[in-house]
């Protein structure tokens, strides 16, 4: 037999049972035990796991946002066609914990700080020479297959060699003239990371 | 409860006691820090200023840099200027704030580190430059040597870092 609820709601006495003796004949009214629908809105029919919830998704966003993906927002045309002004994107920080960059990966390099990075993609890795003829790129004196390049090119250039902590980097969009295109050897420890999408 | 109320207070007096040193005493690193945003200020005038106003920031911004002042400047697209002493920063100074249409500088992440001496310090920060629209700006590493002479700081080496080698 399942125990008697006392609740705050009405009780009755039953006079004919032992004078102690007391049940519940209180009828759940629906009216005044749901919540305002506006309260639930705000604040969850629970509000103390709400509240756990908000606390929890705060958390995961800020060691997200901070520590492993940078939001960022493009600004600029050269890596266009690839990005244009106003995409907005992540950098992950971890993609080089495991391994280094790789050629062909968008990255970000940081100037004194994170507040704004450029964001160029590497073609040439520690110890390689990188040229430009005729708008074509070499590495090491091989042409370099560079699909993401879209706009035609004239750039004659080189050659310029990485040391052993350099990365060439330069934007795809090479229809700018050489001198005006922010582009060159950056340290690895610039790198900040890599492009998430 | 009362004591825990005493720690409270006791703990927002201790608080509120560092927050005012730190207003009335500020450290070194924050008195150029401030130098280096007041900087940004001065060289910043809208395209409506008038040739009075531009004439007084010019003559404000050369109150920054020492009487042997360097300026080295190596920008993509603009290529490579120095400005040595006073007066070539000056006459340099004049001609943009004269010239430019209008002028929005910013100086962001700068990390200043004080020499040993107490006298010297060092700045690094991103230099956001915009000349006449938003869309037309540009983005330089500036480092920044700075000297205290008579109780007040001055800059005695300007130049920008190469980011991309």
């Amino acid at each position: 037999m399942p125990p008697f609820r006392f609740t705050h709601h009405a009780l009755i006495v039953c006079s004919q049972l032992s004078p102690g003796f007391r049940f519940n004949t209180a009828v759940q009214d629906v009216n005044d035990s749901r919540p305002h629908w506006l309260r639930v809105l705000a604040i969850g029919r629970r509000p103390r796991n709400t509240l756990i919830r908000i606390t929890v998704l705060v958390a995961v966003c800020f060691v997200t946002f901070k520590f492993i993906l940078l939001p960022i927002r493009v600004e600029g045309i050269s890596m266009q066609p690839t990005y244009h002004t106003g995409q907005v994107n992540c950098i992950n920080r971890l993609a080089y914990l495991r391994h280094e960059p790789q050629r062909g990966d968008i990255i970000s390099v940081r100037f004194a700080g994170e507040s704004v990075m450029l964001m160029k993609r590497i073609i040439g890795l520690p110890g390689e020479t990188v040229s430009f003829h005729g708008g074509k790129t070499f590495v090491n004196n091989q042409p370099l297959a560079e699909p993401y390049v879209k706009f035609s090119c004239d750039w004659e250039a080189g050659p310029i060699a990485c040391s052993t902590n350099q990365f060439y980097v330069v934007g795809d969009n090479r229809s700018m003239p050489f001198n005006l295109h922010t582009q060159g050897r950056a340290d690895r420890e610039r790198i900040i990371g890599k492009l998430f999408l | 409860m009362k004591l825990v109320i005493r720690l409270v207070l006791l703990a927002a007096v201790v608080a509120l006691s560092c927050w005012l040193w730190t207003i009335f005493f500020p450290s070194t690193e924050k008195v150029i820090g401030k130098k280096m945003a007041s900087l940004a200020e001065t060289t910043t005038f809208s395209a409506g200023a008038s040739s009075f106003s531009r004439a007084a920031k010019a003559s404000t911004f050369i109150g920054y840099f020492s009487s042997d002042a360097q300026i080295f400047m190596d920008v993509v697209g603009l290529g490579t200027h120095t400005f040595s002493g006073r007066d070539e920063i000056h006459e340099a100074g004049n001609g943009g704030f004269a010239t430019l249409p209008s002028l929005k500088v910013s100086f962001l992440d700068t990390t200043v580190r004080v020499g040993p001496d107490q006298k010297t310090a060092d700045a690094s920060c991103t230099v956001r430059v915009t000349i006449g629209s938003d869309k037309d700006y540009g983005v330089e590493e500036m480092h920044f040597q700075w000297q205290k002479t008579n109780d007040d700081w001055f800059i005695t080496r300007a130049e920008t870092v190469k980011t991309l080698k």
